[in-house]
Formats: structure tokens, C-alpha cells, sequence
């Protein structure tokens, strides 16, 4: 069980400060970009010497720890951290033939740069850690904060999640037939039926502790798959429902990550086919973009709707008579292989 | 007020024993082969062979003299896109599954945990990467394989894995924070069983990228002595079977798990604070999870790079954990650095300290430190070890130290 007590989010809509995720932002060339706010607290020498995917996640974190005390550790989920930086660095090695380099790109390329850079600007010496397992990224990272808050439940733990899209990242899995070839919009994002998807980035940070207290919302419980079998996910997925659900509680709303991929279609349908008629089915994708951790992302958002009660219609796939969201199930997919469930509730 | 691990739960822990470890590294394709060149005295650093490169001449490397060619043979890993890394990865994995006893049925069991590290994972196929980042066609047949995860990925579907399965990257201390993760997986009942470790291959990329900071040793490295001139980079993989006392039975574990301690020394993004706050810490907190005083360890395996930096801070954060430190070795001075393998390695080294009651020296050392005058172990020796402490501490202030106590 973890009680999370504040949220911040750079995403590609407008989720950090002021929040309006009633409007969408619209995809560029088949990209959802982050859109990054006026940095505050960051010295500008340092900022210019950032990557993107540590200035998205520091950007977000350091608003969370200015507001609290100092978190007893710092777990980080990213798949690939500093992309943009490392590739420079390769670039460097090959087009210099390895020559006389600068080692700034190395440094900030390695994936613990975000956790690091976020330890040392706060002197934070706790716990840190990256996880960096693909489309698990933040999900293992998300079962050591559980194992953290269980061992000390009155400690709190920054939680986050953080990918970039880089030209180079965005090459690799745009020919290895991930990202879309045809130009797509996001918001007909669901009705291409062809392969692959629009490439995303984001960050998303959580104030996590075993106490209730002042808590916005409840991670009651996650679970994880490696597997490309559709029935083997449904099978799991209903029993993580009925062993996480007490007698009279039901899920009001169902979050998918459906991604307008039509080669992952089956597992959506076949988990969909698990909630009854008055659960409302909505997705996310078309405002984040496909990247491996973008449940971090489903996760900020549904603490979001937990709070504020107000589903924007673009989200929606499937309503029902439900006008109460209390429990929220969340449902992800990456690239066939990698699968996570997460049970959130209102406070 | 640094973190501790405090049981609130008044439930008493499981002991996690060793019950299987392969490796491989620059001295010896086995455990056993490994054993044999500490015993010897055998470096294993010497001229780069494996890949074209400005520096193979100037910076010696610790590399692994099977062909990647003829890992896949061995391996019979055939599929396109498996990478250096993994296969050294496969390699320990396969030794130390078959050395635990694991069956098919219990890897692919729920409770059957594979936690892995890597810093490097398919980065190693440089001008590979180089097209594939840069182009928009032609793609070449590793495009999955590039990342850090590719490596657990590829051995959880070759052995069916059934449990939670995870890749950490906190640079060279990646494999410490694996094992780590792995042990409290077990306290937690999230699993039952672990496949604990790290494994990176040596690559243009890291050559270059410590090269730039100026921290490679043209020449041996020499952790601990005065005149070190940085260190020499090395590959190789380890892996451990964790185990609880409860489902041992009677098989016979080489040691058990009893401490870790993680911080972050949140001082530079590449070098470690002029007294060792991380590096103290750390060690402090595994004596503090292991429940045993300084004076208890009987002798470490430094994480002792050969960088000016390392090795003065680490000695001072030593002698502000231990007055007068117990025997320690850096054993970098056989294998070189392996990065996200170190931990997993050195973790290996000191459960055989323990099941085999036995030390190994560092290599290289003329003179100690001035500001500290710590002399590692010189000779190899027979003596009781009941606990070993292994130190790995990274990039960005990633500092992790681990108990391994005597079953």
C-alpha cells in the first residue's frame, strides 16, 4: 500500500502549475513533445548543461521535495535516460575518431544522472536508485518504493518515472517499426488501424509513504507480466481485480494504455472484456505518446481524476452511468512483452 | 538523519543464503577459474584485442579472450541481435543456475525473481548504433538490443523466468544495488528465490567516456598506492542464487547475505566528497542491517578503482567506519573495473573468501597513500573470514556496500 501526497508532472499537456488536461495538445510530425515550463530553482549554468530527460525530471521533482521534508530516497524508473546526451557522446567518438573529447555528454548520458542530479542539488545522501528494465522501468521502481514504505511506513520516498524522445532514440524505434510511418494526429489516434504509434516523453514524480494522512490517493496495488500471450494477461488481470477488491468495492474506471497500435489490440480487448458495464473505459496515450514509461503517466493522471472528479471526454472510449470515480484500475502494454496492472482509490 | 532499515514488522526475517554463483571475467570463464588466478596472483589486464580502437595500445584493458563469435557457439545463442553483453551475461547465469540446482520448473516458477545490471547493455555494437541512431532506413538487426533491458529481456524468455524480473543502472555500482534489490524482494515475500547481478562487456563508448575524464591508467592499475594513475576498464558477468534458509534443505550454501547499505554521497556528478560521506555511510548502514559492529568484518573488497580520487576517499571513509581498517584487496587489480558487473563479480570474490576461508591480494601496490597510509593485502592467505564487506560506489554518488557473513 502506498499513500501518495503530492504529484507533479511535465508531460506533453499542460500538467505542470496551472493543470488543464481538458484540452489536448496536438502531436507534431508524429511526436508529442513535453511541454517544458519556466524552470525555477535550477541555476541557469547548470540548466543549460542538462539533457532533456534530466531537466524534465528534475524540474519535476524538485517542486515535490521544496514542499516537504527531505525524502528518505530518491527511486528513479527510466528506460533510457540521457538518450540525446549519449548518442552525442557516440557521435563524438566516431566522427572525431575517438580524438580529444569533452566528457560533459558521457556523464549526463548514464540513466542514474536524474536520481543523482536530484540527490545532489537537494544534498540528499538516503537511498537512490534507477531502474531501468524497458517498459518495467517504473513499475520495478514503484515495488521498491512499496517494499521502502512497508519497511518504514512513516518515511517518504520521492517516486518518478522519466523518458525523453531524442532524434536518435526516435530513429531506433521508428525502424524497428514502433512509431507510426503514415503522418497521424493524436486525436484520430484510435481509428488508424495500422501497426505502431506516436512517439511521447514525459516525467512524472510522486510523494509516496505508508501514512494516510494527508495522502490525494492510494496505490492499493501493482503487478507485473512478461509474456505475449493475450489470455495469460486477462487471466492475471482478473485475478488481480478479485484479490485486490473487497466485497462491495467495484472499478469505476478502467485506464488502458491503447496506444492506436493494432498489433496490441487483442490485449486491450481481452482486458477490457474483464470490467462489467459500469465500469467507464478510457485512454491516455493520445496526450503522452508511446514511450516505456509511460504508466508513470496513467498513474499521474489518475491521481489527478481521483481528486478533482472531472474526466475530460477525450479520454473516454466506453462511458457508463458511473459519476463517482473511486477506484481506478490501470492497465499497460509495452511493445507486446511488457505488461503492469495498478489499483488506485481515492483517500 | 540517513536512511536505516528499520523493521517495523515485528516478523522475523528469513536468513538468504549463496546457494549458487557463476562468473566470468578477464581470469577465468568459471567461478572456479577465477579462484585459480586470485590464488595465482594472475592478472588478467593486458592490450586490447577485441575491437579496433585509438587507445587499444595506450590504455590496457581487462578483457575476456573468447570471441563473440564463439560465445554464441558455446551458448548456442543464435537469434539476431544478441549482444556481447548478453552473451557474457548467459554465460555466469547458466553457471550459476546449474551450480544452485535450479530446474525449469522453479525458474519459471512466480516466485522466481531475475534481477539484473548493466551500464553498458548493446552499446557495445558502436557503429551499429552509430547507423541506427542516425538513419531513418536500413535498420540493422540490433535494434531492440541497444538498451539496458535487452539483456534480462532476452534471458527471461530464453528460461521462461516467471517472477519479477528488473534491470538497475546505477552506474559501477549497478550489480551491488541488484543483489541488494533481490534480498529485500525475498524479505518481502515477493519472492523466493533470486538470480541476483550485472554484467557489462567492454566498449568503445565507456573507453572513450573515461578516457575524456582523464581516469584511465596507461599503464596496470595500482589501487591504493601512491603513484596510481587511474584504472583500466574490464568486462565480465556474475550472477548469484539467493536463497531462504527455509528452502535449502539440505544443500550445503557457500554464505549468507546479511547486510547492504545504499546512499548517495550527493556531492559531484563524478567524483566522490574528500572525506567519503557516501562511501562511509553506506558501509555504516550494512553493518547496521547486517546487526554487527566494525571490528566484526574481517576484510573487505574495496571498490579500490585506482583513480586518485577512489581510493583516497574510500580510505578515509574506512578509516572513519573501522579506526583501523580489517584486511583489504582491491581486486580491480586482476579483472579492471567491469562497471555494472563489478559488484556481482567482487560479491563472488567475497563468498569465496568466506566458504573457502581465504584472502586475496591486490596487485600493483609499491607505497600506501600519504594523507592515509592504508596497505592492502599483499599476499594471498588462509584465515578465519567470518564476514566479508564488499564496497562498489558509482557515477552521480551511487555508494552501496553488502555483508556476506558466514552460513
Amino acid at each position: 500500500m502506498l499513500y501518495i501526497h503530492r504529484t507533479a508532472c511535465i508531460s506533453p499537456q499542460q500538467s505542470f502549475g496551472e493543470v488543464d488536461i481538458e484540452r489536448l495538445n496536438e502531436s507534431v510530425e508524429n511526436k508529442l513533445h513535453a511541454v517544458e515550463p519556466k524552470y525555477e530553482g535550477i541555476p541557469p549554468g547548470l540548466l543549460r548543461r542538462m539533457g532533456k530527460a534530466v531537466r524534465i525530471g528534475v524540474g519535476a521533482a524538485l517542486p515535490l521535495i521544496k514542499q516537504s521534508h527531505m525524502p528518505d530516497g530518491i527511486i528513479i524508473g527510466t528506460a533510457n535516460g540521457g538518450m540525446e546526451d549519449c548518442i552525442k557522446f557516440l557521435n563524438q567518438i566516431i566522427e572525431y575518431e575517438e580524438g580529444m573529447l569533452t566528457p560533459g555528454n558521457f556523464v549526463q548520458s548514464t540513466p542514474n544522472a536524474i536520481a543523482s542530479q536530484v540527490s545532489l542539488m537537494t544534498a540528499n545522501k538516503n537511498y537512490n536508485i534507477t531502474h531501468v528494465h524497458r517498459g518495467l522501468a517504473f513499475e520495478n521502481a514503484i515495488i521498491d518504493a512499496l517494499m521502502h514504505v512497508r519497511e518504514n511506513p512513516s518515511h517518504s520516498y520521492l517516486l518518478g518515472a522519466v523518458d525523453e524522445i531524442s532524434a536518435y532514440n526516435y530513429n531506433i524505434d521508428y525502424l524497428d517499426g514502433w512509431y507510426k510511418r503514415e503522418s497521424v494526429s493524436n486525436k484520430t489516434l484510435y481509428t488508424t488501424n495500422s501497426p505502431a504509434s506516436l512517439a511521447g516523453e514525459g516525467a512524472a514524480m510522486f510523494l509516496v509513504s505508508g501514512k494516510p494522512e494527508n495522502a490525494i490517493a492510494k496505490l492499493s496495488a501493482m503487478h507485473t507480466i512478461h509474456t505475449g500471450d493475450e489470455d495469460l494477461v486477462r487471466e492475471q488481470l482478473k485475478n488481480f481485480v478479485a484479490n485486490n477488491l473487497t466485497g462491495n468495492q467495484q472499478i469505476d474506471l478502467f485506464i488502458t494504455g491503447e496506444n492506436g497500435d493494432n498489433r496490441l489490440q487483442k490485449y486491450y480487448d481481452a482486458c477490457e472484456d474483464i470490467v462489467s458495464t459500469d465500469t467507464t473505459i478510457a485512454r491516455f496515450k493520445h496526450m503522452s505518446g508511446e514511450f516505456p514509461t509511460a504508466s508513470a503517466l496513467a498513474l499521474w493522471i489518475a491521481c489527478w481524476l481521483v481528486q478533482h472528479q472531472q474526466l475530460p471526454s477525450h479520454m473516454i472510449k466506453k462511458s457508463s452511468n458511473q459519476n463517482q470515480t473511486e477506484q481506478i484500475l490501470i492497465y499497460n502494454n509495452y511493445k507486446g512483452t511488457q505488461h503492469s496492472f495498478m489499483l488506485v482509490s481515492k483517500i | 538523519m540517513p536512511y536505516f532499515f528499520i523493521h517495523t514488522q515485528e516478523k522475523k526475517l528469513s536468513k538468504i543464503f549463496v546457494t549458487g554463483m557463476g562468473a566470468i571475467s578477464a581470469i577465468g570463464n568459471s567461478v572456479a577459474e577465477n579462484r585459480t588466478a586470485l590464488i595465482e596472483e594472475k592478472s588478467g589486464i593486458g592490450k586490447l584485442t577485441l575491437f579496433a580502437s585509438a587507445y587499444a595500445d595506450k590504455r590496457p584493458c581487462g578483457e575476456i579472450k573468447i570471441s563473440t563469435t564463439s560465445l554464441k557457439e558455446k551458448l548456442s545463442a543464435h537469434e539476431p541481435g544478441v549482444t556481447r553483453t548478453t552473451l557474457l551475461a548467459l554465460h555466469a547465469f547458466e553457471e550459476a543456475i546449474f551450480d544452485s540446482g535450479l530446474n525449469a520448473e522453479e525458474l519459471g516458477a512466480p516466485d522466481t525473481a531475475f534481477i539484473n545490471a548493466t551500464t553498458v547493455g548493446g552499446m557495445c555494437l558502436t557503429d551499429e548504433l552509430y547507423h541506427d541512431a542516425n538513419k531513418t532506413e536500413d535498420g540493422s538487426p540490433y535494434l531492440s538490443s541497444y538498451d539496458c533491458g535487452s539483456v534480462a529481456l532476452y534471458i527471461r524468455d530464453r528460461y521462461k523466468i516467471g517472477g519479477i524480473v528488473n534491470t538497475i543502472n546505477t552506474a559501477c555500482s549497478s550489480s551491488a544495488n541488484a543483489i541488494m534489490y533481490g534480498a529485500r524482494l525475498i524479505h518481502h515475500g515477493l519472492a523466493k528465490r533470486v538470480i541476483v547481478g550485472g554484467t557489462d562487456s567492454l566498449a568503445k563508448f565507456t573507453i572513450n567516456g573515461f578516457n575524456a575524464l582523464h581516469i584511465l591508467s596507461p599503464e596496470l592499475c595500482a589501487p591504493f598506492d601512491k603513484d596510481r594513475k587511474g584504472l583500466n576498464l574490464g568486462e565480465g558477468a556474475a550472477y548469484l542464487v539467493l536463497e531462504r534458509e527455509q528452502d535449502i534443505h539440505n544443500r550445503q550454501p557457500y554464505a549468507q547475505l546479511t547486510g547492504y547499505g545504499n546512499t548517495n554521497d550527493a556531492f559531484h556528478p563524478s567524483s566522490i566528497s574528500e572525506q567519503g560521506d557516501g562511501p562511509f555511510l553506506a558501509m555504516q548502514q550494512a553493518l547496521h542491517v547486517a546487526k554487527i559492529a566494525a571490528d566484526k568484518i574481517d576484510s573487505i573488497n574495496a571498490h579500490g578503482t585506482g583513480t586518485e580520487n577512489n581510493d583516497e576517499t574510500e580510505s578515509r571513509a574506512m578509516l572513519r567506519v573501522f579506526g583501523s581498517p580489517p584486511a583489504f584487496a582491491s581486486t580491480k587489480s586482476y579483472i579492471g573495473h567491469t562497471l555494472g558487473a563489478a559488484g556481482a563479480i567482487e560479491a563472488v570474490y567475497s563468498v569465496l573468501n568466506i566458504y573457502r576461508q581465504e584472502i586475496y591480494p591486490s596487485l600493483q601496490f609499491k607505497e600506501p597513500i600519504q594523507s592515509t597510509l592504508l596497505e592492502p593485502v599483499l599476499n594471498y592467505k588462509k584465515m578465519q573470514v567470518n564476514h566479508v564487506m564488499s564496497n562498489s560506489f558509482g557515477f552521480g554518488g551511487n555508494c552501496t556496500s553488502l555483508i556476506f557473513s558466514k552460513a
